[in-house]
């Protein structure tokens, strides 16, 4: 029956229509700016890399951070994702939340809290085991991009792990499988989709991450904060595009790897005929050691915050231990009001990440589509590409025509919007994956277009991924730095571009008083997001 | 299903009636990018408003390089009309890119302002002046601190000097041609080389270093004067600062963004950085010394005559820039 596949986007004129729509924007906003930067260097830009030392030790050192975190980082969201997936875990609802909340710092601020733990004057490793500790340099960072980019690997795991039917397990065990066998043979070969999916994007993130780096790594090279530092000490536009066409190399191996990895087997476990079995109990044994880890990851997480909401009421960390509210009453006069600024823009921009995200997943799953490996390529790409070179790009692109946008807003939401698409869109691939296409063929049966069977059929089943897509975009856009600096306009100042200024001119505490309060803003605002998109999704299936 | 849209539709419109509510009416005013802190940012621009009349926006970033990367992108349709702060060695190289508008200020030729301080071509007028200094922590630092440039090489200092990296920071770079002006080229980088044997850290950014030693993460350390003033002694932290003798500067610069939306209006406020209101706020709250002989100096730092400096020529220095950061790079290697 698929040989009649071909025919089916011009008999289809909507499903046609979207795939165009898809295709020209992501080529509008992710390759058009891309190239707008690898072809500002000269030639011979390009030709002087080798001549230079400190760009071949950065190159050295980034690949070996992305080995070490994203093993660790994808380790631990593994393990977080699989425990708090077990209806039986004590607390499960507790880590669950407690999971998210590293996604709710701006990056350099897990890195500077940390060193306010864990430094020389650091409150547990000074004051509390009166240890003399160097966090700077790559173990810290090593330790501080674990913490960070774990939560991306547990929510895109624990999107899968939620679809997989306890029936299976049950008819593992009928058969007589351990829980090792279970684990084996069951849980992790279903899980395998996500898995590559949340190592690839803590891989593209951990390579394209310099918020940790700029303040933790010390005097430790890094192509990504290589980049940064050749335009924020040394305004080369030309070095940093240069370096950043670096980073895109080991990217497109990822990439690959990823499609070699997860293949086209078949990982169906998702189908139509619905299954509402309870998950059978773990072992005691099994569910305290997951407590265990559970807890200690947790209080890793718990440290960030104590850490940065200490630093906002404490004199002088380390030499002044008096509480004060100086630096909160500095925070808020200065930047109260760029708060509300960063919500608006990251939700709006947190939609539309979503919207595309979720439709060029639909369109690259299905397999008889033409252009679904273009728009692959270009949805996950994005990712791989750090803050600074999308700030440059847009800069670059969007400051002449065919379209002028910089001086408005819109520049930085759709920088914000397409640079995020990666993370919804392996959430929802890695979800489409699972979903059977007997579903898909009965709504065609019935006579149902494609995009009507996307809107029917998929968006439902879809739900928790556009979900996770919509938070994690909306927190790293409204904590975002990188591409902030680059293209706010000084009508809509956000705050993490405030924070950064306090950081600069050493006012931290100030800096850590306006991060709590973005935390709790942005938890709010995730906190409305998820019942307005409950409310909103809900209906549709029993349209 | 209507209604879902509709919910969809509304929660759109709400969020973008708040963005660029600020419609530009049109009146006078100058668009600035401000590489100062926002305190001095903005107290000298409602100084500005209140001499002239004419309203300003102000984006600020105590990044200079950032800023002038960005007024490089922007090139095509400028943003900006001025490009206030920074050292000199950010608005020459927008200057030699065709980026900046000549301009003399008549401002400029009043007796107290030296002739040093503004661009023979009027590409930029220097407005303030940094120095480098050494600094320390008085918690962890044992004996006697440091008082010259030769005391950093102390074997006692070893693994506990920080100073931001000549590769990627214009303060390290000013900091390792000054100890070519004071010793000579070939002695120089022997002695750079006993120097990275004490360092723990080349921060690739300056105010990182200030950070490292105000914890106590590192004990002494080299960096810009005023910025150790107000980022760590005026903070409360335990910090010790001296200007040694052969000591070198930065000056920070103002230009005209060339092709920017309001170029006449930006010469009145490059002639108003020239005055005395300006550079007297600049030195009460960002520390840095004008370069007006009757501005006071900046509270708690040494008088400006006291100061000595090397023999610093920036022609030589710029010219040869590339040349010294590579040979940095083989030589020291990080």
């Amino acid at each position: 029956m698929w040989t009649r596949a071909r025919g089916r986007v011009t008999a289809d004129p909507g499903l046609a229509v979207a795939v165009a729509a898809v295709g020209a924007l992501l080529v509008l906003f992710v390759l058009y700016p891309a190239a707008r930067v690898l072809s500002y260097p000269r030639l011979a830009d390009y030709l002087a890399v080798p001549a230079n030392l400190r760009w071949l030790q950065a190159a050295r050192n980034s690949l070996m951070m992305m080995v070490l975190s994203t093993l660790t980082a994808t380790g631990v969201g593994f393990l977080y994702a699989f425990a708090t997936s077990r209806r039986d875990l004590p607390l499960r609802r507790f880590f669950q939340a407690l999971s998210v909340l590293p996604l709710f710092a701006p990056p350099f601020m897990v890195a500077f809290s940390y060193i306010l733990m864990f430094g020389r004057v650091g409150l547990v490793t000074k004051a509390l085991l009166g240890l003399d500790v160097n966090i700077y340099g790559w173990q810290g960072l090593w330790l501080v991009q674990t913490v960070a980019f774990f939560p991306f690997a547990t929510l895109v795991i624990g999107a899968v792990l939620e679809q997989i039917s306890p029936t299976l397990e049950y008819a593992a065990r009928n058969l007589g499988a351990t829980e090792s066998a279970v684990m084996r043979t069951v849980l992790v070969p279903l899980a395998r989709p996500g898995v590559a999916a949340a190592m690839l994007v803590v891989a593209i993130s951990v390579l394209a991450d310099f918020g940790n780096a700029v303040v933790i790594a010390g005097g430790f090279p890094l192509l990504a904060t290589e980049a940064w530092f050749r335009i924020e000490g040394l305004a080369d536009l030309n070095g940093a595009a240069v370096v950043v066409a670096l980073l895109i190399v080991p990217t497109i191996g990822l990439f690959l790897l990823e499609r070699l990895w997860v293949g086209r087997r078949v990982y169906t476990a998702l189908t139509g005929k619905g299954t509402r079995i309870e998950q059978p109990p773990m072992p005691p044994a099994i569910r305290w050691t997951l407590f265990g880890c559970c807890a200690l990851i947790s209080a890793f997480v718990a440290l960030v915050y104590v850490g940065v909401l200490l630093g906002s009421i404490t004199s002088v960390w380390g030499y002044n231990w008096t509480p004060t509210l100086a630096h909160w009453r500095l925070g808020i006069a200065q930047g109260g009001a760029q708060l509300l600024t960063s919500v608006k823009i990251g939700a709006l921009s947190a939609l539309l990440t979503s919207a595309v995200a979720v439709l060029a997943a639909f369109i690259t799953s299905r397999q008889d589509l033409p252009l679904g490996k273009a728009i692959d390529f270009l949805a996950v790409l994005p990712g791989a590409l750090p803050g600074v070179f999308i700030g440059v790009g847009y800069l670059l692109a969007f400051n002449g025509p065919p379209l002028i946008l910089v001086g408005t807003p819109w520049i930085l939401i759709l920088a914000l919007t397409f640079w995020h698409i990666p993370l919804g869109y392996q959430a929802a691939r890695a979800q489409l994956k699972q979903i059977d296409r007997s579903i898909e063929e009965a709504a065609q049966n019935l006579g149902a277009p494609g995009l009507r069977v996307l809107w029917d059929i998929y968006l439902p089943l879809l739900r928790p991924a556009f979900t996770a897509s919509f938070i994690t975009a909306f927190i790293r856009a409204v904590t975002n730095v990188s591409i902030v600096v680059f293209l706010v306009t000084p009508r809509n100042l956000v705050a993490t571009y405030s924070i950064l200024a306090m950081i600069g001119g050493g006012f931290w505490g100030a800096a850590a008083a306006l991060t709590t309060a973005l935390l709790a803003i942005t938890l709010l605002g995730v906190g409305v997001a998820r019942l307005v998109l409950r409310a909103g999704l809900r209906p549709i299936g029993s349209v | 299903m209507m209604r879902r849209l509709a919910i969809g539709v509304l929660m759109v419109v709400l969020l973008l009636a708040g963005l660029g509510s600020g419609a530009t009416a049109q009146q006078r005013k100058v668009v600035v990018y401000s590489a100062l802190d926002s305190e001095v940012t903005t107290r000298v621009v409602a100084a500005f408003t209140q001499r002239t009349g004419i309203a300003t926006e102000v984006l600020t970033l105590a990044a200079a390089g950032t800023l002038a990367t960005r007024i490089t992108a922007e090139r095509a349709r400028p943003q900006a009309d001025i490009f206030m702060g920074g050292s000199i060695d950010f608005h020459a190289p927008l200057a030699r890119d065709g980026l900046l508008l000549a301009y003399r200020s008549p401002a400029a030729n009043d007796p107290a302002i030296g002739r040093e301080f503004v661009d023979p071509n009027g590409f930029w007028h220097g407005w303030y002046i940094g120095a480098l200094s050494i600094f320390w922590n008085q918690e962890r630092l044992s004996g006697r601190a440091p008082a010259t440039w030769d005391d950093l090489i102390d074997p006692r200092f070893r693994g506990q000097f920080v100073m931001p990296s000549p590769v990627t920071t214009g303060g390290g770079f000013i900091f390792v041609a000054a100890q070519i002006f004071r010793l000579g080229e070939e002695r120089a980088w022997q002695w750079l080389k006993q120097l990275s044997q004490n360092a723990q850290q080349f921060t690739p950014t300056a105010p990182a270093g200030i950070a490292l030693v105000s914890r106590g993460e590192a004990v002494v350390g080299m960096n810009w004067g005023h910025d150790v003033q107000a980022q760590a002694r005026n903070q409360g932290f335990p910090v010790g600062l001296v200007f040694p003798p052969d000591t070198a500067t930065e000056i920070g610069g103002v230009s005209i963004i060339r092709g920017g939306p309001n170029a006449e209006l930006a010469k009145e406020f490059v002639d108003f950085l020239m005055t005395k209101v300006p550079q007297d706020i600049n030195a009460q709250f960002g520390l840095r010394y004008a370069v007006r002989s009757d501005s006071p100096k900046p509270m708690g730092m040494p008088d400006r005559s006291t100061m000595r400096f090397v023999k610093y020529d920036r022609q030589w220095a710029i010219e040869n820039q590339a040349r010294i950061r590579q040979r940095w790079q083989a030589e020291i290697g990080r």
